[in-house]
């Protein structure tokens, strides 16, 4: 059987630096696989410039952060699998991976890892109304995949569900490439996302309707037509407020949910979080999970964005490290305690509240510090 | 709320299962996601709830009262994702 | 706030929150405007300003401080923010005209002398705009920065133009 040292589910933004991270420290045998054509996950996607401060790259657009991981990885000699996914996580840390080759081919591989690093990501929750079904309606997600990567647009007139961030900046986005956001719906009485990108879409023209929500899609082939209407306090429409808004696509921003399958199938201890998106596994502040030398970082962990899952692949690339031997307690500790500290910094404000008590609920529910 | 949800409204594309399906499956005794996967295949396609998981939670949530952490979660067994039997068959590499 | 209901911000609530530059300064020319009044995680202006007008400080969700007396209007900030939400404004541009810088990250970018159709902070038309002149070097790191001539009365509202 195939040994290494370090096999990480996942090369976006937290496999990556925990990858560039360990290897950074020393490790040798480091390897990363991805179930996509290209390693980056969600960050090639993301065309605007992230937030955040100058230690996060700040001001930079992820596709370019994309970039600097991928150099940065391979400087280090960081292994990087694409078309492969991981299908099994089992005792003594054997791993499955489906290995595609460049024949087209694929082959089933067992690795034996002396640590293995989760960082799978989330998916995209969906909502049901009458006629989600339709052709035209598909996640925001997918359909900046189809604009940003594959440069297809998916329609030309959108109404986008949802505006937390994910909602708003794929509306932005949509424009940039050329179609027409017709309006964003929004079941709460407030705008979910930042202020900064509602603006964005606002004076260019696209209406907000906070307190609404999609009663149904109508169309033959695919969707034409898209009925709204308001919502009381207790979520329900309010009769004759229906409007029939013209479009041809739908895109659903409801929130992700962490993609847990490994998690589950090697039995790690899980919590529920709704604020985090669902079932996430829970872990120590070395981001191990309730399995030994098995590590989980970035959205598997809750749902948060692209610079948090950065930081918390470090933190597991720097523990890991350690644990193989690569680096010394006292320099652990000190670039440990770096990490924690830009990601507090990542959960403060109005906005990163909500994910800091998360998290501290996550970690409190560890066994270890629950004791 | 419910009148809106049309008992013939698909909730899992991949085995074709309606809300009034999932319903019937809560009427049958099922208490969770599980539950409802048993009896009505509402997760067991190409995608393994990863669409219908949560609406599945959603309606068992609506119809008994329960929290979506009483839903609970659907079970996952290897394969965790779709592989040929082709792959499968070229066996192992060790 | 009007921001988390409708999704744009007001002169009172920039003015509320000490942001909005004072009368006297526009009078002296240009000067950038920067409306930012939610606590996010995020601080690239701090460092783009060269002459040190912005302040953050720590933690950095603390919101941004234009001195106004540094600040020059040059509009460098402007590319650098990461919400594209900060403009400049010239109230002294000529005796009828002022003129609003903003971020246009949109395809196909306006041309010098182009008349436009000027646009306020929810989209709406509120006037016609020549445009001076439209930035685009490697350092703003594509995002253009598009500089429109308008009547003056329209400069506190004007604050991007209508999509092509």
């Amino acid at each position: 059987m195939i040994s290494k040292e370090i096999v990480i589910a996942g090369a976006g933004p937290a496999g990556l630096a925990a990858a560039i991270e360990a290897a950074k420290a020393g490790a040798k045998e480091v390897l990363v696989v991805d179930l996509n054509l290209k390693p980056g996950g969600q960050l090639f996607k993301q065309i605007h410039k992230f937030f955040g401060s100058s230690a996060h790259r700040s001001g930079t657009r992820g596709i370019d952060i994309g970039n600097q991981l991928l150099t940065e990885a391979k400087e280090y000699g960081v292994e990087i699998w694409v078309n492969s996914a991981a299908v099994g996580l089992f005792h003594d840390r054997i791993i499955s991976i489906e290995k595609g080759l460049d024949s087209g081919e694929k082959e089933l591989v067992n690795i034996q890892a002396q640590k293995i690093i989760l960082a799978t990501g989330a998916s995209e929750n969906v909502v049901r109304f009458k006629g989600w079904t339709l052709p035209g309606i598909m996640g925001a997600g997918a359909a900046q995949t189809m604009i940003n990567v594959n440069r297809v647009k998916p329609g030309n007139k959108v109404v986008m569900l949802g505006s937390g961030n994910v909602g708003l900046i794929v509306s932005y986005q949509l424009m940039q490439a050329g179609c027409d956001v017709v309006a964003l719906i929004e079941a709460a009485p407030k705008i979910g996302g930042y202020g900064v990108h509602a603006a964005k879409i606002r004076r260019a023209g696209v209406p907000i309707y906070t307190s609404h929500t999609i009663i149904e899609a109508k169309g033959t082939e695919r969707v034409s037509e898209v009925v709204i209407a308001e919502l009381d306090r207790s979520w329900n429409p309010i009769p004759g407020t229906e409007k029939v808004l013209e479009a041809d696509v739908v895109t659903l921003a409801a929130g992700l949910k962490p993609i847990s399958d490994l998690v589950r199938l090697h039995d790690l201890k899980c919590v529920y979080n709704a604020a985090f998106g669902g079932w996430v596994p829970k872990h120590d502040r070395n981001m191990e999970s309730t399995q030994p030398g098995i590590y989980v970082v970035g959205d598997t962990t809750g749902v948060e964005e692209a610079n948090t899952a950065l930081e918390e692949g470090r933190l597991a690339g720097v523990a890991a490290a350690e644990r193989l031997g690569y680096l010394t307690q006292t320099d652990a500790s000190a670039l440990k305690d770096d990490i924690w500290e830009r990601l507090d910094g990542l959960r403060m404000g109005p906005f990163g509240e909500k994910r800091m008590v998360a998290k501290n609920q996550i970690l409190a529910a560890f066994p270890e510090c629950a004791k | 709320m419910d009148s809106k949800f049309d008992d013939d409204m698909l909730v899992c594309r991949c085995e074709e299962v309606t809300v009034g399906e999932i319903k019937e499956a809560i009427a049958q005794g099922a208490r969770d996601v599980v539950g409802v996967k048993r009896r009505t295949r509402a997760g067991m396609g190409l995608c393994q709830g990863r669409t219908c998981e949560k609406m599945v939670q959603q309606i068992l949530c609506q119809e008994l009262g329960i929290s979506p952490e009483e839903a609970g979660c659907s079970s996952i067994r290897p394969p965790a994702r779709p592989i040929t039997f082709g792959t499968l068959a070229g066996g192992m590499k060790e | 706030m009007a921001l988390e209901e409708c999704g744009y911000i007001t002169r009172e609530e920039l003015e509320q929150f000490g942001l909005f530059p004072s009368e006297e300064r526009f009078k002296q020319g240009p000067v950038a405007v920067i409306e930012c009044i939610q606590e996010i995680p995020c601080n690239p202006c701090e460092a783009a300003c060269p002459r040190n007008a912005i302040q953050i400080g720590a933690p950095i969700t603390t919101l941004p401080m234009l001195n106004e007396k540094l600040c020059t209007g040059c509009g460098i900030c402007i590319a650098k923010c990461p919400g594209l939400a900060i403009f400049t404004v010239d109230k002294t541009y000529s005796g009828d005209e002022a003129t609003v810088s903003f971020p246009y990250e949109y395809v196909p970018l306006p041309v010098k002398d182009e008349i436009v159709e000027a646009v306020n902070r929810v989209g709406e038309v509120v006037c016609k705009g020549r445009i001076i002149k439209v930035l685009n070097p490697k350092a703003y790191d594509r995002t253009p920065v598009v500089t429109v001539a308008i009547e003056k009365e329209f400069a506190d509202e004007v604050r991007s133009m209508k999509r092509k």
